[in-house]
């Protein structure tokens, strides 16, 4: 509304005057540039439209230097920190280095992450360890997230972070139930999600869309009965490749971004 | 018992009872992570950062005798607060002495694993 209004008063001297100004072809050009120039900014300016987000500077010079700090300190365990998705803080962590990294980030004075919001599985089977398991944490007191992330296969257990956040119990229920990950000394290793009796982990990219087995009310037996799978129809293969390029728009800027510490250097 | 009339009936935090001698707990306890500090190497960087921590931690409370100004001066919430970082300190400082996290890195990861997209 602010805008409209002022645009009105923009043009209403120039409404005004243009019978004062005499009608040359010229003029007339000059006047329509003026305009041009008046309308359109030519610096970037700073990010003032309210649906896109602005980028706040101090915040991630603060977290690149805690980044670090906890790469100075527990040089043992963390193997990179990045940024994602601009200012995302993100720290990769041998898979022994779990327990260590997270309690440090829990109960040391200058990071006190004591929230563990979740955490979640990626399952990438052309890798030699193909899961990665990611711990998003939160600091009420500093006002600021953290994400841990490490990775195992289907065989090597993890240590249970149970110890040091009691959410995890649940979160890493989950995991096992959703990807088969095994947590070692987590107290109640059970499945959570799915149903009593089922088999397969239904997150991995191997398992089949369809299930192993189906559901359905048999009216001779007079109850439920589980049978595996069968599909009327064969599985076809559609080719749905196309020759263009899709999203060119994803192709310049890299998902994420090393910040360098020091022992590289 | 300390002077009644500034002293504070509750934390407003659940679970959280009002320190009834929070300079005596604060100085045992800052004694105790420096004495574990002390067990690691010295050029440790965990050492070193928390080492400075404590040590303005305890200077300000072995200046300051109201608890209030203390809060204001330490600037990271309740004295109880400051008593539970401590602790939490604590228990890391030791932890740590097992795990030596001071040590070069275990081993690199896996070519490609922290690539992303994976496929490209």
């Amino acid at each position: 509304m602010a805008s409209v209004l002022r645009q009105v008063l923009n043009f209403a001297p120039r409404v005004l005057l243009r019978p004062l100004v005499p009608k040359s072809p010229v003029t007339a050009a000059l006047a329509t540039q003026q305009f041009r120039l008046k309308t359109t900014d030519a610096a970037p300016a700073p990010e003032t439209r309210p649906t896109v987000r602005k980028s706040d500077t101090a915040a991630r010079t603060q977290l690149i230097d805690f980044g670090k700090y906890v790469a100075e300190c527990l040089p043992k365990f963390v193997q990179k920190v990045q940024f994602t998705a601009g200012d995302e803080l993100e720290v990769l962590v041998v898979p022994e280095g779990v327990v260590p990294v997270l309690q440090f980030l829990k109960d040391h004075h200058s990071a006190q992450f004591v929230n563990l919001v979740d955490i979640a599985g990626v399952d990438v089977p052309s890798r030699q360890y193909r899961f990665e398991i990611v711990y998003n944490l939160l600091s009420l007191r500093y006002n600021s997230r953290i994400r841990v992330k490490t990775y195992t296969d289907e065989l090597t257990p993890i240590d249970s972070a149970n110890d040091v956040f009691k959410a995890a119990n649940w979160y890493e229920r989950e995991i096992w139930d959703m990807y088969g990950v095994f947590f070692a000394n987590h107290p109640d290793l059970r499945r959570i999600l799915t149903d009593y009796g089922f088999e397969g982990h239904p997150f991995r990219k191997d398992f089949p869309l369809s299930g192993f087995v189906e559901v359905r009310y048999d009216d001779e037996k007079k109850r439920v009965v589980c049978e595996p799978l069968e599909l009327a129809q064969e599985f076809r293969k559609f080719e749905l490749s196309s020759p263009w390029e899709q999203f060119p728009n994803f192709r310049g800027p890299p998902a994420s971004e090393e910040i360098p510490t020091q022992e590289k250097k | 018992m300390a002077s009644g009339a500034g002293r504070k009936l509750t934390t407003n935090l659940t679970g959280l009872a009002v320190a009834k001698n929070p300079h005596h707990t604060l100085s045992v306890l800052y004694n105790k992570i420096q004495r574990a500090l002390l067990q690691m190497p010295e050029q440790s960087a965990y050492r070193k950062h928390t080492s400075e921590i404590i040590s303005t931690r305890s200077k300000l409370v072995s200046e300051t005798k109201d608890v209030a100004q203390l809060e204001q001066k330490i600037n990271c919430g309740q004295i109880e607060e400051v008593i539970v970082q401590a602790e939490n300190e604590l228990v890391l400082a030791r932890k740590m002495l097992g795990w030596k996290p001071w040590e070069s890195l275990l081993r690199e990861a896996p070519k490609n694993q922290w690539q992303w997209p994976p496929t490209k």
